[in-house]
């Protein structure tokens, strides 16, 4: 190995290490400072390191506060959301690429647009149509509307795209009906995709704030952002308490990330399809 | 096993370009058939519409006498080998061969035995529990072959299955597909831009061009009695000369038809020395010597433009001196300037 290659090499480790550090330091810190007491977390800045690490704060908030109900509604949206999501990505996204029929480059378009609309934007109509349906209040009003997610039908149909259309036409010929070919040929192919897909909504759904706030505003129906964000109001200054809180949040998202980024690899190493 | 006719078949696209024109061929029962045509002439469009994977615009196509242009891929009994191999990447050789079987309800038992003796035939044994992106070149268009092969399909069709090989596995493969028609005996249809591999392979040659059928024959006519001046361009290597009659040193001497002729010589039919009284003889200086070892590439210029001659090698030729060659009357080629037509001399 050269001079030149081995410098850059170090060059882009330390950098990445620079981004790693950087990204890691506020979550650990958080978790840091959910595992310290009253006189640490008090006065100004919290130390970096609990002198006396506790669990209080977390059983704290998830016995008085209900943390246990919230973090139950926030589990079955995100993953009925992801659920759903996927399968509606999965089969659009696959017909918009690769199968031919009338109005295709229509579809295409709208879902295209349907990138560029903010949520915010939605927020309104979102809340009458549900509201004459009776549905505010219910977790369909959360996973009802993100089942079809433009962006992850956007990915899969890219993704598609790439996959040689001969691969289909040779199990066509191969005497495969088109639903045998969507389950033994498709989703296998597009299975990476569809993990990153999924993670990527199960993150947003989780993390969503402003439709499920006005959505679910019975007592113990809300999310765990939402119900957090109602805890803060209450015990702002109680910081170990608030950490607890975001500890508990962010969790699941890190579990998730772990728990796919095998699959993340393995479909990197894997390397391209066609050749 | 079957014959496969194609009737007066039309190709238009949506966009209204015509694909392919009243294409009329057909391959007997176990005839190997080879398309031959330029890039974009529409062989590709004419194998899928066999498979049914193209729709067909105009005309019949047959398989077994049976009509088939309403039937889709998984009714036609076809299989076929794609230029790019299209294996299943996330199978393995031995999931990938058994895919048709294993969709059409064969048994596991018979599935097995037909998957191990269709990989011994193609050598592929020790691959069977390897993934598509970990075989070489060969090995995979290898598998692509077995995939086919295995069903016992009525037609076999093959979309340049070699093109993307490297020169000395395709002559291998050559072989071995020869081989294998003989021993299978089942019809196929193999299609290539490579006018050589048409004339190795195919019992019979259709020579495409811009849709249309030019020529359909076996390749000792296809090579010897082109049917108009593209096929006398397109099929050898390297290509026939094309001549005026005064680029011969006695223009009267050579033998006129109807109309305004073109004459075309292949560069193996110039011999260095007379070999008969009717001989024509044509002057030009040597422009360049290749040698080919066996034979020796020469470049003319004549009266009227450049000749390539295919010579055995002659120390007393030089570049920059005068030669006269000389093209026995039968080997003469004749084409109306007008139609491109072969005209018998
Ligand atoms: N799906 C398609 N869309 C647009 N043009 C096509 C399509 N398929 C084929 N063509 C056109 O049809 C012609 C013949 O293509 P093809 O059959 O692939 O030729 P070949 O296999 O002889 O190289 C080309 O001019 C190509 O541009
Ligand atoms: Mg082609």
């Amino acid at each position: 190995m050269s001079l030149r290659t081995r410098a850059l090499q170090v060059t882009t480790y330390l950098g990445l290490a620079i981004l790693a550090i950087a990204t890691l330091f506020p979550l650990l810190w958080v978790t840091s400072i959910a595992l310290m007491r009253a006189p640490e977390t008090a006065a100004g800045t919290p130390p970096l390191w609990p002198h006396h690490p506790t669990l209080y704060n977390v059983v704290d908030i998830i016995r008085r506060q209900h943390l246990g109900r919230y973090f139950f509604n926030s589990m079955v949206v995100a993953a009925a959301t992801t659920a759903l999501s996927v399968l509606v990505a999965g089969s659009a996204g696959y017909a918009l690429a690769r199968v031919d029929f009338r109005g295709r480059r229509l579809v295409s378009w709208l879902v295209m647009l349907g990138v560029l609309i903010p949520n915010q934007a939605l927020v309104l109509p979102l809340f009458e149509m549900f509201r004459a349906v009776h549905l505010i209040n219910h977790y369909a009003a959360l996973v009802l509307p993100a089942a079809a997610n433009p962006v992850g039908i956007v990915l899969v149909q890219a993704y598609m795209r790439g996959i040689p259309a001969e691969i289909l036409d040779a199990a066509r010929i191969d005497g495969a009906s088109e639903w045998r070919i969507f389950r033994s040929i498709v989703v296998p192919l597009m299975a990476p995709m569809l993990a990153a897909v999924g993670v990527l909504i199960f993150v947003v759904s989780w993390n969503d704030f402003m439709w499920p706030m006005i959505a679910m505003q019975q007592e113990g129906m809300q999310t765990l952002p939402v119900a957090l964000a109602a805890i803060d109001r209450e015990h702002y200054q109680d910081i170990g308490l608030m950490a607890a809180g975001a500890t508990v949040t962010i969790l699941p998202m890190v579990l998730v990330f772990l728990a796919s980024q095998r699959y993340y690899l393995r479909s990197v190493i894997a390397g391209s399809l066609t050749d | 096993m079957a014959a496969l006719e194609i009737e007066n078949v039309g190709k238009i696209l949506r966009d209204g370009q015509a694909v392919l024109r009243d294409v009329t061929c057909a391959a007997r029962d176990g005839e190997l058939l080879a398309v031959v045509g330029p890039s974009g002439c529409g062989k590709s469009t004419l194998l899928r519409m066999v498979a049914g994977l193209e729709s067909v615009t105009s005309g019949v196509i047959r398989i077994g006498g049976q009509t088939v242009n309403e039937l889709a891929p998984q009714q036609r009994d076809v299989a076929m080998v794609f230029q790019n191999h299209a294996l299943y990447p996330h199978m393995t050789v031995y999931e990938n061969l058994a895919f048709g079987l294993l969709v059409r309800g064969t048994p596991r038992a018979n599935i097995d035995l037909r998957v191990r003796r269709t990989a011994a035939q193609l050598g592929l044994e020790a691959m069977l529990r390897r993934y598509p992106r970990e075989l070489s070149g060969g090995q995979r268009q290898r598998t692509a072959l077995g995939r086919a092969m295995l069903r016992q399909p009525a037609v076999f069709l093959l979309d340049e299955p070699l093109s993307s090989l490297d020169v000395p596995l395709r002559a291998e493969l050559r072989r071995e597909l020869s081989t294998l028609h003989r021993s299978l005996g089942t019809t196929m249809v193999y299609v290539t831009h490579d006018q050589s591999e048409a004339l190795s392979l195919g019992e019979r040659i259709v020579v495409l061009a811009g849709g249309r059928v030019q020529q359909i024959d076996t390749p000792v006519q296809v090579y010897h009695r082109p049917a108009n001046r593209f096929v006398a361009g397109f099929v050898g290597w390297p290509p026939m000369n094309f001549l005026a009659a005064e680029s011969f040193d006695d223009p009267t001497r050579v033998p006129a038809g109807e109309g305004a002729l073109e004459y075309g010589v292949r560069p193996e039919c110039f011999c260095a020395r007379p070999g008969g009284a009717d001989d024509l003889p044509l002057t030009g200086r040597i422009e360049r010597i290749e040698s080919q070892g066996s034979e020796w590439h020469l470049e003319l210029t004549h009266r009227l433009g450049q000749v390539l001659a295919r010579l055995r090698p002659e120390e007393a030729l030089r570049v920059g001196e005068q030669v006269r060659l000389w093209v026995k009357r039968e080997d003469l080629h004749a084409f109306d300037r007008a139609s491109g037509l072969r005209v018998e001399l």
